[in-house]
């Protein structure tokens, strides 16, 4: 793996219909192709029916999806309170893509529940993870339907991302039609440059 | 998807890995034994592997629409989605009895339907192959159970293989094959969630070249006669003794990992994933050795006694659910007097219930071995960031057709009808239960919900009429399992209502067909639901578009009144199908008006009281009221002067929340009763139509209502807990005026005192207006409540003597002077009489009249001269008390243009009062009796001459003048009324209200909207109040129009050329008739869409309701649920609103 390590559990959190299924296989095809085992766990029985989707990835030999506490060395959170949901699974060295996106349950539009504030969480992230980006989506003048590969974008910048960028590449060009595959490679490009982009926090 | 179809189809002559999902593993695993026919029931977590094969059935179907056929070797190959698990089981065996190799694919509960099935096939044969897939789902992911599937082994006696990867699965289905073909029994594949639906490293093999040929065998084994059964029985266990099943025992117990102690662990399933997870984490320290077990039944006793014996003392068992393994273990230890300590259920947080985890196997591992766990720091405190954070359960989508249902039922079917039982069903529109629309009552096993009420209709048949019990059910599983209950609901005739949700697909599993829904592919023929209904005898067989809602209502509302069993089919696509983007609008999105959306159609100042309850029930009444009251009223078309919420109060009323209702009013002003009797209710009048909400009667209703009518207490807490200030204002005149000016002013936390010149509250209202026509106690109440709101009252002070204008003005901080007109008018014909005659004014003798104390007017008939309410009144006052005379009315104006009442001029003359309009006292002539003339005013012509007992004057009040300066001082407006404006200039802080003041409408209600214009003057001009008087335009209207003539008669309730507008009073079937009206305007109080809809693209910004565009689908519902018209359809562009028709 380009970081060097032998294992790396990778969660990808957000709501269904935010691409996370995508973003999944997307990570599975590029490291497969790089010739590194892969294996994923994904709770989405109810995706398309704006509940919570999860969806773990374990790169390297007897490395499944399953994530245990504490276990998780890169996370995508692609909505911010099902980023919040997923604190458990990150430890002291976790490296975070947050986005501050936010899709209101019910019970917040009912006034029965309060949605947490994505600021608090963007900063308890950044004090206590090894490297967090946070990505102001409000800022952010791509497609949300694309938030995915921007987020695949930023995560290339880390330390601890374990493929290479090439290989991501091309696992789009093989994953997309010939029409998106222009459009999310440029967005993906955005998310790589993000350092220079003032949407990020 | 055509990818992945070509891939799965392909041989590979060298392994090439995949990583694919355990589902798709095993489908794989089918296709390289060889599969011929595969038969399933889809179900969550087993679907995947069926859906493999739809696809693979649509590409073999078709071949040539493909041109890439490289590598391509998969032989011909049969799939059906069956109507349900025990028909696809059947026809599974059939093929496997036509020497075929059959697959059947199911979850967890499907064999449930099967079982009978799979119990008895054992008993027989088959010359084929039989494998069957069963997915458990431990956690109850997406089922109703958490059944352990490898126990139909020991039921059925047949094979059962376990595995724990996607590659596993993939080789123990290929090995199932094999085995169920040697020893021509079924073997079942038992699956989990977490191997279906993980994704890992599968290898890809060769495919094998054509299976065997179909052929048909006439052996004695096909029938099955009870006198073979003992027999078939002891041949069945003799079969699953056979070598061949042996040597897969042998091969299906696996030494994982050999350690040199004397612990071990023996696992089974996806906790061998874990384990060799935590085995590799730990770099090999983990200081236990692993036996796998694959095939649970038969259990490999041989073996695990085997690998018992290499001195293993300790033995940890890992497997979820059922303790299958662990109890085989026990027991072989027992049977070979092993000391074994068998760890299980029970030890370290293992139990039966519910699905292992990553964490609880390190956990058990731990505390078994003592090894250490391998694990990351956790995050500072994360257990407080993640307590309380919102639920985010799943929701039916948006445009969901069932959502459209739901609400229909909603609407139809009010949850506080407790005696409406609604029994659902398993599918999608099980959602349906969760908040916000809550319309299931029960949900059991698929296809229960037509049994459960018909079974509850008959049982509670018996204990009172009036209950009904619905069912519903989706139209997958309707042909799953509830036609044939549906059969029964006829055959013994029940009484239910079945709704069935018709969104022409099986939308939980991922879109499959079924025999309702089956037009988009040839090999399925569509059997249609409503003529197959009808054809069982079902009288009321309804079919609806749920997005048309007021057809819906109408037909469900039919159906609902039904004896015996009715269906609804509410027919609409599933939004993921192509059927639903068809005739979507173009260039279209779907926009909520801010203005309209929870926002106050009534007032500006939203900390004024408002006493409409926030209710999802209240606002689902306003909605029904949109939909299907044939009545719609705009709000701003019956405004009342005093700006009491009309719209609040009608649908308070309508919800039967009838305390809210007279809150309501008091929000806004002191006399609910009194308005009741006596407000001559131009917001009726100004609707300017035949048909509008009485208002005026609902009033009376509510306020008669003495339980909450004496009960005041939420206007003196609110006056007080309003925040205090110092102001200090003084009310003289204590009539309707002075009085709302003073409720006003205590409830916005002033001190007011209030000086009246009579001996008690009320001015005219309890002098003038004769008690036949209101409730004086109820006014006497009312009034009296201002002091426990803080007011203090002084009797006695009048103007001009005790006390002074200008003193006034320099004590307090404001003073309202609402004095009324006491001065009566005299004709100059009447003046003659003075001092002379029986003539009295009819103020006076109204007040006698009230007071029970003489009127001094002595015998004979009685002539009032005045066209106003005060002349009715005493005339009406004069008959009652001498019913014997005659009492004439007598005024210079048409009877049309008369100012008083119509409905009291239609009253009086019904008491047997004459009027006699459009004449005028020419003489009158005082002797021993009194002698009057009246002349034709219009033409002067003689018309009658009598003579009378006495002469009552009503021609019209005045001000006393020489209370406020004398007839001189500049503020007289020339009409006889004091101009506020000429006052001001004078006295800064001095307002006036009332029949006193210039260009207000003499009447109750227009006296209370003068005194809270006075008040919110007042406001205005201590603490710079920002807002106008809410009422001010309805009130400018009234008070406009009654100095216009031919408006007057409006306002006065003579309509030109109609009817007099009937005095409203409730007609006994008012409730039903409330059910005509919509009085619509838009509501703070609203949230309706939210609280009672519920769809996903609608999001709560800063209070208002947002339409999240990436989430809309356009079905334009929500449209027609807002209650406040506040969503309509705009052009993408311009934004503009647009009329779909």
């Amino acid at each position: 793996m380009r970081n060097g390590a032998e294992r790396c559990k990778i969660m990808i959190a957000g709501v269904g219909g935010q691409g996370i299924v995508y973003l999944s296989n997307l990570i599975v095809e590029a490291a497969v192709a790089s010739g590194i085992s892969a294996s994923v766990s994904e709770i989405h029985g109810l995706s398309q029916r704006s509940g919570i989707v999860t969806s773990g990835i374990g790169l390297g030999e007897h490395c499944t999806g399953f994530l245990a506490r504490a276990s998780v060395d890169l996370l995508f959170g692609l909505e911010a309170l099902e980023t919040q949901r997923c604190l458990p699974w990150l430890h002291r060295n976790s490296s975070v893509v947050f986005c501050n996106h936010r899709l209101l349950p019910h019970a917040v539009n009912a006034r029965t529940a309060e949605y947490p504030d994505p600021g608090q969480l963007a900063r308890y992230l950044q004090n206590h993870c090894r490297e967090v980006v946070c990505i102001d989506t409000r800022q952010l003048l791509i497609d949300t339907i694309r938030l995915n590969l921007f987020c695949l974008g930023v995560a290339t910048r880390l330390a601890q991302f374990p493929l290479e960028t090439v290989a991501i590449e091309q696992a789009l060009a093989r994953t997309s039609t010939e029409r998106n595959l222009e459009k999310s490679l440029e967005v993906f490009r955005q998310g790589m440059e993000c350092e220079r982009n003032p949407t990020c926090l | 998807m055509l990818k992945a179809t070509v891939d799965i189809l392909r041989s590979y002559s060298q392994a090439e890995p995949r990583c694919v999902m355990g589902n798709v593993a095993i489908a794989r695993g089918a296709i390289e034994a060889g599969v011929q026919g595969v038969f399933a029931y889809p179900g969550t977590p087993s679907t995947e592997i069926s859906e493999v094969f739809k696809h693979v059935d649509a590409y073999l179907t078709d071949p040539g629409a493909n041109p890439n056929q490289d590598g391509i070797a998969v032989h011909e190959l049969y799939f059906e989605y069956s109507i349900n698990e025990k028909i696809a089981l059947e026809k599974a065996i059939a093929f496997a009895v036509a020497s075929q190799r059959a697959m059947c694919v199911m979850k967890n509960v499907g064999m449930n339907v099967a079982s009978d099935a799979l119990m008895s096939i054992p008993y027989q044969t088959f010359a084929g192959a039989l494998v069957i897939v069963l997915c458990d789902d431990p956690g109850c992911h997406s089922s109703s159970n958490e059944q352990d599937s490898r126990w139909w082994g020991t039921m059925a006696s047949v094979p059962v293989l376990n595995p724990a990867t996607p590659q596993e699965a993939k080789e123990l289905t290929q090995q199932a094959f094999s085995l169920s073909e040697a020893i021509h029994l079924p073997v079942i594949v038992r699956s989990t969630t977490r191997v279906s639906h993980a994704r890992g490293m599968v290898i890809y093999g060769e495919l094998p070249g054509s299976g065997p040929a179909p052929a048909y065998d006439r052996v004695p084994e096909h029938i099955n006669i009870p006198s073979r059964n003992t027999g078939a029985h002891q041949a069945l266990l003799a079969r699953i003794a056979r070598p061949e099943v042996q040597a897969s025992l042998q091969r299906c117990t696996r030494k994982l990992v050999e350690a040199s102690t004397s612990r071990a662990v023996i696992c089974s399933g996806i906790t061998v994933a874990y384990l060799l997870e935590l085995h590799a984490a730990s770099a090999g320290q983990t200081g236990v050795s692993i036996l796998e077990i694959q095939m649970v039944h038969p259990f490999p006793e041989s073996e695990v006694l085997a690998f018992l014996r290499n001195g293993y003392d300790q033995v940890l068992v890992l497997e979820e659910l059922d303790p299958i393994v662990e109890n085989n273990i026990r027991l072989i230890a027992q049977k070979h007097g092993m000391s074994v300590d068998v760890f299980g259920k029970g030890f370290s947080g293992l139990t039966s219930a519910g699905e292992y985890s990553l964490d609880l196997v390190a956990k058990a591992l731990h505390s078994f071995s003592g090894a250490p766990v391998e694990s990351g720091i956790p995050l500072p405190a994360w257990e407080a960031m993640c307590k309380n954070l919102p639920p985010r359960p799943p929701a039916l989508c948006s445009g969901c057709p069932h959502r459209a249902t739901f609400y229909l039922l909603k609407l139809a079917m009010p949850r506080e009808n407790r005696e409406l039982v609604l029994c659902g069903d398993i599918g999608c529109f099980g959602l349906g239960a969760l908040p916000p629309l809550k319309m299931i009552d029960t949900i059991n096993h698929m296809g229960m919900s037509i049994s459960m009420a018909q079974g509850l209709s008959t049982a509670l048949a018996r204990e009172r009429k009036s209950w009904k019990t619905v069912a519903l059910v989706g139209d997958g599983t309707f042909f799953h399992s509830g036609l044939a209950s549906l059969v029964n609901a006829v055959y013994t005739r029940a009484n239910v209502l079945v709704v069935i949700f018709d969104n022409r697909t099986i939308g939980m599993t991922g879109h499959q067909s079924h025999p309702g829904a089956a037009r988009r592919l040839p090999k399925y023929r569509e059997i249609e639901l409503a003529p197959m209904l009808k054809g069982l005898g079902i009288e009321m067989v309804e079919t609806i578009n749920p997005f048309e809602l007021r057809e819906g209502m109408q037909r469900l509302n039919r159906a609902m009144q039904h004896e015996g069993v009715s269906v609804v089919i509410a027919q609409s696509p599933c939004i993921f199908l192509p059927e639903f983007k068809e005739g979507m609008p173009y260039r279209r999105r779907i926009a909520v008006d801010p203005k309209r959306c929870n926002s106050c159609g009534n007032h500006e100042d939203l900390s004024l009281s408002c006493s409409r309850r926030q209710s999802p029930s209240g606002n689902l009444v306003r909605a029904r009221a949109k939909l299907m009251a044939p009545k719609a009223i705009a709000g701003e078309r019956q405004l009342c002067p005093a700006n009491i919420c009309n719209h609040g109060f009608f649908f308070a009323i309508r919800d039967g929340d009838y305390r809210s209702a007279i809150e309501i009013v008091r929000d806004k002003m002191l006399f609910a009763r009194t308005c009741g009797d006596i407000c001559h209710r131009p917001c009726e009048l100004f609707a300017g139509m035949p048909d509008k909400v009485p208002v005026k009667a609902l009033k009376k209703f509510v306020s008669g209502i003495d339980e909450h009518f004496f009960d005041f207490s939420i206007p003196i807490a609110r006056a007080e807990q309003a925040a205090k200030s110092n102001w200090r204002v003084a009310i003289v005149g204590a009539g309707p005026a002075g009085l709302s000016a003073a409720y006003d002013l205590l409830q916005a936390g002033y001190s007011v005192d209030v000086f009246e010149r009579r001996h008690e509250a009320g001015g005219m209202v309890i002098a003038a207006i004769p008690g036949f026509r209101m409730d004086k106690q109820g006014f006497r109440f009312e009034a009296g409540q201002l002091e426990a709101m803080g007011a203090r009252f002084h009797f006695g002070k009048s103007l001009g003597s005790e006390l002074e204008l200008s003193e006034l003005a320099a004590q307090w901080d404001a003073v309202v002077l609402a004095l009324g007109q006491w001065r009566p008018a005299t004709l100059p014909v009447l003046q003659k009489l003075n001092g002379q005659g029986p003539r009295v004014d009819a103020v006076h003798f109204l007040e006698r009249f009230n007071e029970g104390l003489d009127t001094g007017i002595p015998d004979g008939d009685l002539l009032v001269v005045g066209g106003g309410n005060s002349a009715i009144d005493a005339a009406r006052a004069a008959r009652k008390l001498f019913p014997s005379r005659r009492v004439v009315v007598s005024c210079l104006e048409r009877e049309e243009e008369m100012p008083a009442f119509a409905e009291e001029i239609a009253h009086a003359r019904n008491e047997g009062v004459e009027i006699w309009a459009d004449t005028m006292l020419a003489r009158c002539e005082a002797s021993q009796t009194l002698h009057v003339t009246l002349n034709r005013y219009s033409s002067g012509e003689a018309v009658a001459a009598f003579t009378v007992g006495g002469i009552i004057s009503a021609i019209g009040q005045q001000v006393c003048f020489e209370d406020l300066g004398g007839p001189e001082a500049a503020w007289w407006d020339g009409h006889g009324r004091l101009d506020p404006e000429a006052l001001r200039r004078e006295y800064p802080n001095v307002f006036v209200a009332g029949d006193l003041c210039s260009g207000t409408h003499r009447s109750v209600i227009g006296a209370i909207a003068s005194g809270k214009r006075a008040a919110n003057s007042i406001r205005r001009h201590l603490e710079n109040y920002p807002y106008a008087y809410e009422g001010e335009q309805t009130f400018v209207r009234l008070c406009e129009d009654s100095t216009k003539t031919n408006v007057r008669s409006l306002v006065n309730g003579k309509e030109a050329g109609a009817p007099v507008y009937e005095e409203a009073v409730l007609p006994q079937d008012w409730t039903t008739r409330m059910e005509f009206f919509n009085l619509f305007q838009s509501c703070m109080k609203c949230n309706h869409c939210i609280e009672n809809f519920g769809c996903p693209a609608m999001v709560m910004r800063n209070g208002k309701v947002v339409i999240d565009d990436n989430a809309c689908t356009l079905c334009g519902l929500c449209i027609d649920v807002c209650p406040n018209d506040a969503i309509r359809w705009v052009a993408i562009e311009t934004e503009e609103e647009l009329t779909l028709t």
